[in-house]
């Protein structure tokens, strides 16, 4: 309630729920619980230490502290923390693995999505040609 | 016998006073094992959207979409924007939001102004706010047996239908 953005807000899934489906929408998602099936956010996702996720991961940035085994492509960061496991491969522009963290799987870089902006990096790779951009 | 009572007394108070502290210890050991999910409730926000099963114990508030099934022992608050399709089973429901579908609780239901129901209700306690709306049919079950007479219930609509028409 306390934040008026909605586009903002973060869902919680807390340590005796499960759900086993699909779950998308432009949101953060906060997971100590279980999940199977597939996520596609556009915000975040928090793999809390409890939180057990059997799904394919897709959001902006995803961060790992408890087991995640399934596909996991970040638009922008994965970070996989000491006590987080990883099985499956991911996809990121961006990865950062602690020491102590499990990463069993294939690593794929992709380059930061071209829709964040204020980043150097995308500006960087963008492409020089802009054709919606031209005015009469 | 005065001395006796003091003694008992202090045994009793120091059984107490032990009891008290193992159980703050427990709770300790519990709290630091589980983290800070004492007070967690699960929060589907409303641009979430989920097609599948949610079950387990606890407490959740949805405001987003929902596709499918809750299967819930605890609480389930669903909030204004939130939009149900599908079977909803919790001990506690509280509804502001749309359901289609069927509702079943073990204790209670309460829809309140803003509620838009399309479907069935089953459930032993029942309150329904002015303004909500419900297009269904509802089942009580799980009373107690004499609350559940068929004579209790003939008689009740007839008595009104009388009191009713006499003013006229």
């Amino acid at each position: 309630m306390g934040k008026d953005n909605t586009a903002d807000s973060t869902s919680l899934l807390s340590r005796n729920v499960e759900i086993d489906g699909e779950i998308q929408g432009p949101e953060n998602l906060h997971i100590d619980g279980h999940i199977k099936g597939s996520i596609k956010l556009a915000g975040d996702i928090f793999v809390g230490n409890t939180g057990v996720v059997e799904a394919d991961l897709e959001a902006k940035s995803i961060v790992i502290q408890g087991e995640v085994a399934g596909n996991v492509m970040a638009h922008k960061q994965l970070e996989i923390h000491p006590s987080g496991k990883l099985i499956g491969d991911c996809t990121a522009a961006s990865i950062d693995i602690k020491e102590g963290a499990i990463f069993e799987g294939r690593s794929k870089m992709i380059r930061p999505a071209g829709l964040s902006t204020g980043s150097s990096a995308s500006a960087k790779f963008s492409t020089p040609q802009s054709p919606k951009q031209q005015q009469s | 016998m005065a001395l006796f009572g003091k003694k008992e007394k202090e045994k009793f108070a120091k059984k107490e006073k032990e009891k008290f502290v193992k159980k703050e210890k427990e709770n300790k050991v519990q709290r630091r094992e589980t983290g800070s999910s004492q007070k967690e409730t699960t929060y589907f926000g409303r641009n979430l959207k989920i097609k599948g099963r949610v079950s387990g114990n606890g407490n959740i508030i949805i405001l987003g979409g929902l596709e499918g099934e809750f299967n819930l022992k605890g609480r389930l608050k669903i909030a204004q924007p939130a939009n149900i399709k599908g079977e909803v089973k919790a001990d506690v429901i509280s509804v502001d939001g749309n359901v289609k579908g069927s509702l079943v609780a073990q204790k209670r239901i309460h829809l309140d102004q803003t509620a838009r129901i399309e479907g069935k209700i089953d459930t032993p306690s029942l309150s329904i706010a002015e303004g909500a709306h419900f297009d269904g049919e509802i089942t009580m079950s799980g009373r107690s047996p004499h609350a559940l007479r068929p004579a209790d219930v003939d008689a009740a609509p007839s008595f009104q239908n009388t009191t009713k028409s006499t003013p006229k």
